[in-house]
């Protein structure tokens, strides 16, 4: 039977849908025009402006410090709801359900406003610890309802079994169930990581002064139109992320 | 796995580490909320040396989200640059300090052809901070005939390539001004012939549009366009062949203010900022960074010629700039704009 070649073309295209706008960005930061339109020749001046951007380098050290901090807190929390909502049944865990699926549902301007309101009858002073709680409480839905779905192929005779031969609960969930889980674990906090680094409504809420992160400060960039330092900043973000994917699966090859 | 949860952890600490060791300061910390690029960071720097403290900004984008984040009760800045008409709206709500002008001796000096038009004109609870106007732009060369005037929108030669403003208040704004009403009338009549110009325009428009006309200015697509000075200047710096103009009926100019927010915790040192940002030099070099007009007389003869003779920066000296109008808040008239509005966007 001859390959149907459909199944090539169609992948050329997802990866073109897919990466032909980053391909635009990456070529335009690169433009000496600062609209998109018109091509100038090659240039590294956004480059070079941008190195000397103090605020938005601070902005990002802000989000990485929120996006790492919430991402961590977030997969300990969540992995734990996980696991309680699929050990358990009861009345209490229904609740417990829906209170971990709500933030999915809940529109983002919603929960901004009411943390912000939460915050201020709190007499909390706002800053990075508030953004990173408000990050931390929509990140756990993310990576709970993630692991829950990994839970749920999981055979637990596994863990009984290496009970059975001497492990103690302790040793059966690090050995046993926490490498089994890790995909889902993983999953969940690149997800949550993602979430948190690009959060734009929730956060511009509850951020405070001396607290605003890079998508606070972006979108403020707009309204003078710096665009092409956006493009250079999205280009050697992508670059960083590229490189932390590569080392993370050759981490994970060396492992396994 | 334990080797990633270990790099992991490895590079959070070392991130906390580093931001914790950049904070670190007894002095006091003035917190400015703000457009971004909104002030030459030099000036910032020397503002910090002079009164030893720090300058902490943040941004936000737009009026209505600072609005509603300082309603709900945000606190913790001390000085904030919203629209004149958001000041207004803010100040009825008492979110408001008022100015001691006993501290602000250089605000003696704020051009008092801008006060006639201001929301607050005793400066009682805000300062003028950067003007900025709206007019057409067109690109020289494919124009002919090229007039500052509303009556372009006209011309049939340009028929799709030109646009107006995706924005109410500018748009009906300017049909007014070219039948010589006022921007801020609420008068039905009035509003209604302004709606029947902007339906003949209309057909004339590639569009309205508020982000797009700058690089379709740059490139070409379109001839002339409705929009705002800073919007052009940056295109012109690219394009030296497009000219800038205020039309002569009259139109609109807005201003940002600084204000000093009710829960401020350094309303002093903020009074201190607004009196520094009026010294000549001070507003000359802001002025020349952020390329908006700082309203300060003395500050004017330090800008340089190319400023001066700039329509889209140096308006408030023009010939006929008594005809441009600051746009209110019309509050419950609000809806007159509305209705039109929608008639003309619905209109073929």
């Amino acid at each position: 039977m001859k390959h149907s070649r459909l199944p090539l073309i169609i992948t050329m295209i997802v990866l073109i849908f897919f990466y032909l706008p980053i391909l635009v960005l990456v070529i335009n930061s690169f433009n000496a025009s600062r609209f998109g339109s018109t091509w100038e020749g090659w240039s590294l001046r956004w480059y070079e402006r941008l190195w000397q951007e103090r605020e938005i380098w601070q902005a990002l050290e802000n989000s990485l410090i929120i996006a790492f901090s919430a991402t961590l807190v977030s997969i300990v929390l969540g992995s734990t709801a996980a696991f309680a909502l699929h050990r358990y049944q009861s009345r209490l865990q229904q609740f417990h359900y829906t209170l971990i699926y709500t933030p999915l549902v809940v529109p983002e301007i919603l929960m901004g406003i009411s943390l912000l309101l939460f915050f201020a009858a709190a007499g909390m002073e706002l800053g990075l610890f508030s953004i990173f709680l408000a990050h931390v409480t929509f990140c756990i839905s993310y990576v709970a309802l993630v692991i829950l779905g990994r839970l749920q192929d999981f055979d637990f005779s596994i863990i009984e079994a290496a009970q059975d031969l001497g492990a103690n609960w302790w040793t059966a969930a690090w050995k046993v169930l926490l490498p089994l889980l890790a995909p889902g674990i993983i999953a969940g906090g690149l997800l949550a990581f993602t979430l948190s680094i690009d959060d734009f409504v929730i956060t511009f809420f509850v951020a405070g002064p001396g607290s605003t992160t890079l998508p606070i400060r972006i979108y403020s960039m707009i309204k003078h139109g710096s665009p092409p330092l956006i493009n250079a900043l999205s280009s050697i973000l992508l670059v960083v992320t590229f490189v932390a994917v590569w080392l993370s699966q050759r981490l994970t090859g060396e492992t396994q | 796995m334990k080797k990633i949860i270990s790099v992991f952890l490895t590079v959070l600490l070392a991130v906390m580490f580093s931001a914790g060791s950049s904070h670190s300061a007894a002095k006091p910390v003035l917190h400015m909320y703000t457009w971004a690029d909104y002030i030459k960071p030099e000036l910032v720097q020397r503002f910090e040396k002079e009164h030893s403290c720090k300058v902490v900004i943040d941004t936000f984008d737009s009026n209505e989200a600072m609005y509603a984040k300082i309603k709900a009760g945000a606190s913790g800045y001390d000085i904030i640059t919203p629209s004149s008409y958001m000041v207004a709206i803010m100040f009825k709500q008492g979110m408001l300090q008022k100015l001691s002008p006993a501290l602000l001796p250089n605000l003696k000096n704020v051009d008092p052809d801008y006060l006639k038009f201001a929301l607050d004109p005793k400066m009682d609870h805000s300062a003028p901070y950067m003007l900025t106007i709206t007019g057409i732009a067109c690109l020289k060369s494919k124009v002919k005939d090229f007039k500052p005037t509303w009556a372009m929108f006209e011309r049939a030669d340009l028929k799709g390539r030109m646009t107006m403003l995706n924005d109410m208040r500018e748009t009906i704004g300017a049909a007014l001004k070219f039948l010589g009403y006022s921007l801020n009338t609420t008068n039905v009549a009035e509003l209604n012939a302004a709606k029947e110009v902007l339906i003949r325009w209309k057909k004339n428009l590639a569009k309205f549009e508020n982000e797009q006309y700058k690089t379709g200015l740059a490139s070409s697509e379109f001839l002339l366009v409705h929009g705002y000075s800073g919007d052009i200047m940056q295109v012109q710096k690219e394009n030296k062949n497009i000219e800038f103009a205020i039309p002569t009926e009259g139109t609109s100019f807005s201003c940002d203010d600084l204000v000093i927010p009710k829960k401020a915790s350094q309303a002093k040192l903020a009074h201190q900022f607004i009196n520094f940002l009026y010294e000549p030099g001070v507003s000359a070099e802001n002025t020349e960074f952020i390329s908006y007009l700082c309203p300060n007389t003395a500050s004017y003869d330090k800008l340089s010629d190319d400023l001066k003779k700039n329509p889209a920066i140096f308006f408030l000296k023009m010939q006929g700039s008594s005809k441009n109008e600051v746009i209110r808040d019309l509050g419950a008239d609000n809806a007159k704009y509305t209705k039109i509005w929608d008639l003309v966007k619905g209109a073929e």
